[in-house]
């Protein structure tokens, strides 16, 4: 069975880690650009958790240890609650105000 | 060299599906960006020997939540323009936020490799089996074992949404015709047919 | 592969009033599936029965320190008091808003469903020996609040701060997310009491340590409502039903509280030098803005809102003494706030009645001439949070302050006590309107006699616990020696 390190390949730990630096970056850039679509900011949403999964992987990988993996497998968990939650929230404000723009929200000042 | 090859190929596609996700000006081309995002994942974490957590961000992501997500684009109806108008807006900033974090990270990460003196190249043991060799029998090991109660706790979670996500959504109007299956099934002969007795008709 | 199994009997028997929170929610969620409308005080008794058996249940607990389940959970005093209070707390939320909610049509079985699970997400926060489980209990906790505060479906405002609260609840998880796998990264383990002897004093300079503790204090801030994480605290106070704003500020800081403790105090306290000088951050901005901001608001909740900012500074600036004495007056000060925001929030409650919200403060005008009662009752809850003597809220600031200038943070008492003075003039403001202005019209108290009762009990704590400040410090000690 073949394994990075086997391979002799430079591709590493930090090579993982900064990919997931990027990813993270993205999402909360995306979250900024997008205030006005609340879906997106949804989806933005699931690309920092998946940012976060890389690491985890990537470090249980590299410490051998398979407990981070376990980690993953919860967030994945939680993160399709959170997002079947959210959009029925989402649901539950399109029907009241026929948009979705953040921007609209703003009845509340103070 | 496979490997090295593998692992930026399918960056560089992870890469452009993220920017993708955060820049396509339809919110159905995002949702699909991010189904690419979440396939060149588990394509990575099956590099990382991750094959279990790999496949399941296939079948529950993309087959679950991302349908989900679709489902909910397209059956409201959203002002795509309206919406993306502020784009260009908030795109120096939201630049700027993006080169501030990457370059935090990659200085954490890459020169300064977290502060720790170890080899940061993958080992090449393979301890991440079990018994018969298989990422998901140890995977399985763990959670119904050492990891019992928070695995019963995400099926609270679960739960959870499910309440949730109907006592938000599940109305019942009034006037609304409905199908009762159960009240269709019950019905008896005697509800429905009643016979007549008419007198029987003279000839001509 | 090991054979032995992690969990037997012994586990179990920590975990039984969590089991049986469990299924009390889940039947109480089945059985109000088949009542008819006008039998839905069943479920409200069976919610309150379950809580009083869940009290009873944790108040058989061994009394000394255990783990279970592999180290992933902590029976302890500190999680057997802290879950004593929640239950109270919860308790007393649903006893308040029975009447709101049947005002508003808002008197379905969910709500208390949620309530129940989010309690279980208190006990689970309060009791987690990893982060793994800390993480199911904050998720447990946050999904139900999101469902909570969209509960009322026809308020627009309500879906809008449901809205704004999940996202930016969910940027926080994923923070708090990648702090904790930074954490792992660097030390090889999410297990409180591994992490806690893995690390050594040098931990305070290690570059990724502090890397992962900087986003995983973000995601405890958010949760927290620390300045400048804060920004959706008065939105969902405000947008939320009056009924699930008297939950959200009450029970939930003790989880929060929880999560400081076990994760900084237990499982980072080695590193303390690095999150001291954050949480110092956190505390004075949370402590200036809270009060100043404070100040100029017209809407009481709002107004409680800020306030609530204001109080978490006090609660971390007892954290980051990093002492026994700290995290005690810490205890000491989230416990007695807890007691207060309920009594607060339930005199909003007090003066609403059917299509009419009292959460402004025009709405308590002249309250001491139609109902001198109430109005002391509210005298004794803002007098005692603004922190003035004999009430409890001003022991629970005197002890923060003094485990804070036992530590030398002479400079930090002083910030502390120069906003106190300033948030106690809005709390001031509530009394001479109560007191000294004309009667609003179509004032009214408007509460069933158990309101009444529960309330009144509520504000003479405030009291009585002043008075006789030292038994609840002793139970205190007990807790946290």
């Amino acid at each position: 069975m073949s394994s990075l390190a086997t391979i002799g390949g430079p591709v590493g730990l930090p090579h993982f880690l900064v990919l997931a630096g990027i990813l993270f970056a993205i999402a909360v850039a995306g979250i900024f650009l997008n205030r006005k679509n609340v879906i997106l900011i949804l989806m933005c949403i699931e690309l920092m958790l998946l940012a976060v999964n890389f690491n985890f992987v990537a470090f249980s990988r590299w410490l051998g240890d398979l407990d981070g993996q376990v980690f993953v497998f919860f967030i994945l968990t939680v993160a399709a609650a959170e997002s079947a939650i959210g959009l029925a929230i989402l649901v539950v404000l399109f029907r009241e105000r026929k948009s979705i723009n953040v921007e609209n929200l703003d009845t509340m000042r103070g | 060299m496979l490997i090295t090859i593998l692992f930026y190929t399918f960056a560089a596609v992870l890469v452009g599906a993220a920017l993708g996700v955060v820049l396509s000006r339809n919110t159905v081309h995002s949702a699909l960006f991010l189904v690419l995002a979440f396939f060149t994942s588990a394509a990575l974490w099956l590099l990382l020997e991750a094959e279990f957590l790999g496949i399941v961000l296939v079948l529950v992501y993309v087959g679950a939540v991302m349908v989900l997500f679709l489902f909910v684009v397209m059956m409201l109806d959203i002002n795509v323009a309206q919406l993306r108008e502020g784009l260009t807006r908030y795109a120096p900033l939201g630049a700027l936020v993006a080169l501030m974090v990457i370059v935090q990270i990659v200085y954490v990460t890459w020169v300064r490799r977290l502060g720790l003196t170890a080899d940061m190249a993958f080992p090449s043991a393979e301890p991440l089996r079990g018994t018969q060799g298989s990422n998901t029998e140890a995977l399985g090991a763990l959670l119904y074992d050492d990891y019992v109660l928070p695995f019963q706790l995400a099926a609270v979670v679960l739960l959870v949404a499910i309440v949730a996500a109907i006592v938000l959504t599940m109305r019942s109007r009034p006037g609304l015709k409905q199908q009762d299956v159960a009240k269709q099934v019950a019905v008896r002969k005697e509800d429905r047919v009643r016979l007549v007795k008419l007198p029987a008709e003279k000839g001509p | 592969m090991n054979t032995t199994p992690v969990a037997g009997a012994a586990d179990f028997a920590l975990v039984a009033p969590e089991i049986f929170l469990l299924c009390a929610a889940c039947a109480i969620l089945l059985i109000d599936l088949w009542l008819p409308q006008r039998l839905r005080q069943v479920t409200y008794l069976l919610s309150l029965v379950a809580l009083v058996v869940s009290a009873v249940l944790v108040a058989g607990l061994p009394g000394e320190r255990m783990t279970a389940f592999g180290g992933t959970w902590i029976s302890d005093p500190v999680a057997k008091l802290l879950k004593l209070v929640t239950c109270g707390t919860v308790a007393a939320v649903f006893l308040y808003s029975r009447d709101y909610l049947l005002a508003r049509g808002l008197f379905r079985g969910e709500y208390f469903v949620l309530g129940l699970f989010a309690t279980l997400g208190i006990f689970v926060m309060v009791s987690s020996g990893s982060l793994l489980t800390m993480y199911m209990g904050i998720e447990l906790l946050a999904l139900s609040q999101y469902a909570l505060v969209a509960f009322d479906r026809d308020s627009p405002v309500a879906a809008e701060s449901a809205m704004k609260y999940f996202v930016l609840g969910a940027i926080a998880s994923g923070a708090l997310l990648y702090g904790i796998s930074i954490i792992y990264g660097v030390t090889g383990t999410f297990d409180l009491d591994e992490l806690a002897a893995g690390l050594d004093g040098s931990a305070a300079t290690n570059v990724g340590l502090l890397f992962g503790l900087a986003f995983l204090m973000a995601g405890i801030a958010f949760k927290f409502g620390a300045v400048p994480f804060h920004m959706w605290v008065p939105d969902v106070y405000h947008g939320a039903p009056t009924s699930v704003t008297l939950f959200l500020g009450a029970a939930p800081k003790l989880a929060y509280f929880a999560l400081a403790l076990r994760v900084l105090a237990e499982g980072l306290g080695s590193a303390v030098q690095a999150w001291q000088d954050m949480l110092i951050v956190l505390a004075v901005l949370s402590l200036v803005v809270g009060n100043l901001v404070a100040v100029a608001q017209t809407n009481l909740k709002r107004m409680l809102a800020y306030s609530t900012i204001s109080n978490v500074g006090f609660i971390l600036l007892g954290i980051l003494a990093g002492t026994p004495d700290g995290y005690r007056a810490a205890l000491f000060y989230v416990v007695t706030y807890v007691i207060m925001a309920v009594g607060s929030f339930a005199m909003i409650v007090a003066l609403s009645r059917r299509g009419f919200e009292a959460d402004r403060i025009d709405d308590f005008r002249g309250l001491a001439q139609k109902s001198p009662w109430f109005a002391w009752m509210m005298l004794f809850l803002m007098v005692s949070t603004a922190g003035v003597p004999p009430f409890v809220g001003f022991f629970a600031k005197l002890y923060v302050l003094q485990a804070i200038v036992d530590v030398g943070f002479v400079w930090l008492a002083g910030v502390a006590v120069l906003f106190s003075v300033v948030g106690a003039f809005y709390y001031l403001r509530i009394v001479k309107v109560m007191f000294f202005d004309e009667p609003a019209p179509g004032l009214a108290v408007s509460a069933s006699g158990s309101f009444r009762f529960l309330l009144s009990v509520n504000a003479l704590a405030v009291l009585a616990l002043g008075l006789f400040s030292g038994a609840l410090l002793d139970a205190i000690n007990r807790a946290l020696p």
